[in-house]
C-alpha cells in the first residue's frame, strides 16, 4: 500500500471515526451535565431570542477592552474566515466533502483560494510567534494552545505545497497533507479545538440562563 | 458518425508554448548570424495543444526553398518565411509523421550530400564507365 | 537480415542511403527523448551496432502490448528497430509451433549465453503454477529456465512489471510482476495498460545505440519516458491552474476542453509519456479525447477506487459507519454524563447525611 493508499484509506477511516465518536461524546456528556433544576420562576416565555442576542453579542468585545485587544480581536476573524474559505470553496476540497457527505456546492477560483490560504497562515504564523515571545501570552499559555495551532497550520503549508507541486513527488505530497488533516481530525476532540463545537451552543445556553432571569448577558 | 458532429466542441486550450518557442529561435537565427554554430529545436519535446503547431506553423510562414527528400519515406525540408530558420517533416512510407525539427542554420545538414553516399555513387560510376568503356570497345570491334 | 550484420550494413542493403540512415537517426533519437545534438553521437553506434537475440514471453497477459507494439503501420522508422532485432521466440509472431517453437528458444538461449536480451509479457500466476503453462511447463518455471543466462529483462506492460490486471484484488491466481520472482538481473518495467509503442521501441533502441540498460526510476522504469507525470505535461493543464473544471462528460466545460479532475482523472499521480508521445502514432491521448487518464501505468491502479472518483476523494466514506460512531460517542457521553450525576446525586446526598 502506498503513502497515498494510506492517508486516503484507512488513515481517513479512522481519523473521521475517532473524530465523530470524540465530538458526539463531548456534546452529548456537556448536554447532560445540567445544572440543578432552576426553581425560580422564568421572567419570559421563551429564552430563544436572548440565547440567539448573546451568541451575536458575544461575537464582539466588550466596548471597554476593545482598544486593548483589536489586534487579536479582528486577526482571529480574519484567519478563521480565510482558512474557512480555503478549506471550503477549493475545488479538490469540495470533491472530498462530496465523497464522504454525498454532496458538493459550486467552487471559487483557485487564485482567491491561494490568496485566502496565504492570508490565513501569515496570520496564525504571527499569532504563534507572538503567543511563544509575548511574556503574558507565554505565562499563560499551556502545551494544548501551542498544539492546537501548529495542527492547524501544518495542512495549510501541505496544502499549499500540495496545491503548488512544491517540494516532492505530487503523490508524496497529497498524501502528506491528508496526513496533516487527519492529524487535526485525531486532535480535535480533545483540546482547544472543540471550540468549534462548543462556542455557540456555550453562548446560547449563557444567554438563554440569564435571560430567564430577565438580566441581559 | 454523423450523430458526433452534432456535438459542439470548441478547445480552448493553450499551453502558451508558442511564444517562449518564438524567442529560442530568434536567439539561435542570432548565433547563426555572428557566425556560431546552428540549433535544432525537437518539436515533439514540447507540449503542444491542439491548433498551437498550426500556430507556429502560421506565424513561421514558407520561404522560397523547399527540398524534397525520398528516404524511408517522403520528408520536406521547407525553408520558413526567415532565412536561416527551416521546418524539417520526417514521414515514414505511410505518410505518418515520425518526427518534426526545426533547425536554425545557414543549411541543414540532410541537405548535404553525405559522405558515404558520394563514395557509394564513385563506386557505381566507375562502375557504370567501365560498362561503357567496354560497349564503346565492342562496338568499335563491331 | 544475417545475424552478424550490423545494423548499418543491414540498411545499407536495404537501399537505404546515409541520409535515410540519418533521418532514420533523428526519429530514433527524438523517440529516446534525446536532444538533436545526440543524433551524430547515436547514427556512430547504431551503424556498428550488432542484432541481439530476443526471447519474447508470453504468460498471463491479453497480449495488449505485443498488439499495441505491432498495430503500428509497417514500415515506421521504428518498425526497423524491431525489424533490427532478432526475434528469436515469439507466440504470436512466430511461424514455428510446438516442440519446434520451444526447440527456437532453447537454440537461442544456447547460441547467445548472457547476450540475449527477454521479453516477459504478462503477469505469472505462483499461487498455483498450473494456472498458466506453455508445453506443459508452468510460467514461473519457464521464466526462471530463460532468465538465468539473460544479458537483461524488459517487463513489457503493468502485468509484467506490477501484476496488472490478474493482480487486482482478490488476485484469484496469486499473479506477481517479474521482479518477484527474478532477482539477480537488471530488470527494465515499461509498464501501462498497454504501453506507448514507441515507448517499447525506445529502449530496444537505447539498448542497440548503448548497448546499456537506460536511467530507471525507484519503480525500474526509464526516467526518459516515465520520468514526468501527465499533470505536468498536460496541455490543459492551465484549466487546472484556473480551476475550470468539467463536472461531466458533455457539459460547456468538456465541450471547451477543460481539466477532467473532477472527472476522477489520475494524471497528477501518474508518470507516463502519453501527453507527449501520445498513441496512435501522435494523434492524440485519453485527456485529449475527453476522458480522464486511468493511471494505467502506476502499480495497483485497479484497486484505487473508481475511475471516476477524484483523487482528492477519499478511498473511504462509509456514511453507515460514521452514523455507527455518532451512536457510540452518544452513547458514550451519556453514559460518562449519567455516571457522573449518579457520583453527584450520591455526594450530595453523603453531605446532606453529615449535616442533618
Amino acid at each position: 500500500m502506498t503513502l497515498l493508499d494510506f492517508a486516503r484509506g484507512p488513515a481517513l477511516q479512522w481519523s473521521l471515526i475517532i473524530l465523530v465518536i470524540g465530538v458526539m461524546w463531548r456534546i452529548a456528556g456537556a448536554l447532560l451535565i445540567m445544572a440543578k433544576k432552576d426553581l425560580s420562576k422564568p421572567r419570559r416565555k421563551t429564552a430563544v431570542r436572548d440565547g440567539l442576542t448573546t451568541i451575536a453579542t458575544r461575537s464582539l468585545p466588550e466596548h471597554q477592552f476593545e482598544k486593548k485587544i483589536r489586534l487579536q480581536h479582528y486577526s482571529g476573524y480574519t484567519w478563521h474566515i480565510t482558512l474557512f474559505i480555503s478549506v471550503l470553496f477549493f475545488a479538490p476540497h469540495i470533491l472530498f466533502f462530496e465523497s464522504i457527505l454525498g454532496f458538493g456546492w459550486p467552487h471559487l477560483p483557485n487564485d482567491v483560494i491561494l490568496v485566502t490560504a496565504a492570508i490565513a497562515l501569515a496570520i496564525l504564523l504571527a499569532l504563534v510567534i507572538r503567543r511563544a515571545s509575548h511574556p503574558v501570552q507565554r505565562l499563560i499559555s499551556n502545551a494544548d494552545d501551542y498544539i492546537s495551532v501548529v495542527v492547524v497550520i501544518v495542512p495549510l503549508v501541505t496544502g499549499i505545497l500540495a496545491s503548488a507541486h512544491i517540494g516532492a513527488r505530487y503523490e508524496t505530497l497529497l498524501a502528506i497533507h491528508l496526513l496533516t488533516v487527519e492529524a487535526l481530525f485525531v486532535w480535535f476532540p480533545f483540546g482547544k479545538l472543540m471550540h468549534a463545537a462548543l462556542t455557540f451552543p456555550s453562548r446560547f445556553q449563557a444567554g438563554a440562563a440569564f435571560g430567564r432571569k430577565g438580566v441581559k448577558a | 458518425m454523423s450523430s458526433l458532429d452534432v456535438i459542439a466542441v470548441k478547445v480552448e486550450a493553450a499551453t502558451g508554448n508558442v511564444e517562449p518557442l518564438l524567442h529560442e529561435i530568434h536567439h539561435a537565427l542570432k548565433r547563426v548570424a555572428d557566425g556560431k554554430e546552428g540549433t535544432v529545436i525537437d518539436l515533439r519535446s514540447l507540449p503542444l495543444a491542439p491548433g498551437e503547431e498550426e500556430q507556429i506553423e502560421a506565424v513561421l510562414g514558407e520561404g522560397e526553398l523547399r527540398a524534397e527528400l525520398d528516404a524511408l519515406g517522403p520528408t520536406v525540408v521547407q525553408e520558413t518565411s526567415y532565412p536561416g530558420v527551416w521546418l524539417v517533416t520526417h514521414r515514414n512510407t505511410e505518410l505518418v509523421v515520425v518526427a518534426r525539427f526545426i533547425e536554425v542554420t545557414r543549411m541543414p545538414e540532410l541537405l548535404n550530400a553525405q559522405r558515404a553516399d558520394i563514395q557509394c555513387g564513385i563506386t557505381r560510376l566507375e562502375t557504370e564507365l567501365a560498362r561503357c568503356s567496354e560497349e564503346t570497345a565492342r562496338c568499335h570491334e563491331e | 537480415m544475417r545475424k552478424d550484420q550490423t545494423l548499418g550494413e543491414y540498411l545499407h542493403a536495404q537501399g537505404v542511403s546515409r541520409r535515410g540512415f540519418l533521418k532514420f537517426c533523428s526519429a530514433i533519437a527524438s523517440l529516446m527523448a534525446l536532444p538533436p545534438s545526440a543524433v551524430s553521437q547515436v547514427a556512430e553506434a547504431l551503424a556498428v551496432a550488432r542484432r541481439p537475440s530476443v526471447i519474447w514471453l508470453s504468460f498471463q497477459e491479453c497480449t495488449g502490448c505485443t498488439e499495441s507494439l505491432t498495430r503500428s503501420h509497417a514500415p515506421t522508422v521504428e518498425s526497423l528497430i524491431f525489424d533490427a532485432i532478432s526475434l528469436d521466440y515469439h507466440h504470436t509472431l512466430q511461424a514455428a509451433a510446438g516442440e519446434g517453437a520451444e526447440a527456437a528458444r532453447m537454440a537461442a538461449m544456447q547460441e547467445s549465453p548472457g547476450e540475449y536480451l527477454l521479453v516477459v509479457e504478462g503477469s505469472i500466476p505462483i499461487g498455483n503454477p498450473g494456472y498458466s503453462t506453455i508445453a506443459g511447463m508452468s510460467n514461473v518455471d519457464m521464466l526462471m529456465e530463460t532468465a538465468a543466462n539473460a544479458a537483461a529483462i524488459i517487463a513489457v506492460g503493468t502485468c509484467a512489471s506490477f501484476g496488472g490486471i490478474p493482480h487486482a484484488s482478490p488476485n484469484p491466481t496469486g499473479a506477481v510482476p517479474v521482479s518477484e520472482i527474478v532477482s539477480n538481473k537488471p530488470i527494465i518495467n515499461i509498464s501501462g495498460c498497454p504501453p506507448i509503442p514507441v515507448v517499447i521501441t525506445g529502449v530496444l533502441a537505447h539498448y542497440l545505440t548503448f548497448g546499456t540498460i537506460p536511467d530507471l526510476d525507484a519503480l525500474g522504469r526509464p526516467l526518459a519516458f516515465f520520468g514526468q507525470n501527465i499533470h505536468d505535461r498536460c496541455y490543459r493543464r492551465p484549466f487546472y491552474e484556473r480551476g475550470q473544471f468539467a463536472h461531466t462528460f458533455d457539459d460547456e466545460g468538456a465541450r471547451k476542453g477543460w481539466c477532467l479532475y473532477e472527472l476522477g482523472c489520475k494524471g497528477p499521480t501518474t508518470y507516463n509519456a502519453c501527453a507527449t508521445l501520445k498513441w496512435n502514432e501522435g494523434t492524440s491521448f485519453p485527456i485529449g479525447s475527453g476522458h480522464g487518464c486511468l493511471g494505467c501505468s502506476e502499480p495497483n491502479f485497479w484497486d484505487k477506487g473508481s475511475f471516476y472518483t477524484p483523487i482528492s476523494a477519499g478511498l473511504w466514506g462509509s456514511r453507515e459507519a460514521l452514523i455507527g460512531a455518532a451512536a457510540a460517542g452518544a452513547a458514550l457521553g451519556i453514559g460518562s454524563a449519567l455516571a457522573a450525576r449518579a457520583s453527584k446525586k450520591k455526594a450530595q446526598a453523603e453531605e446532606e447525611a453529615k449535616s442533618s
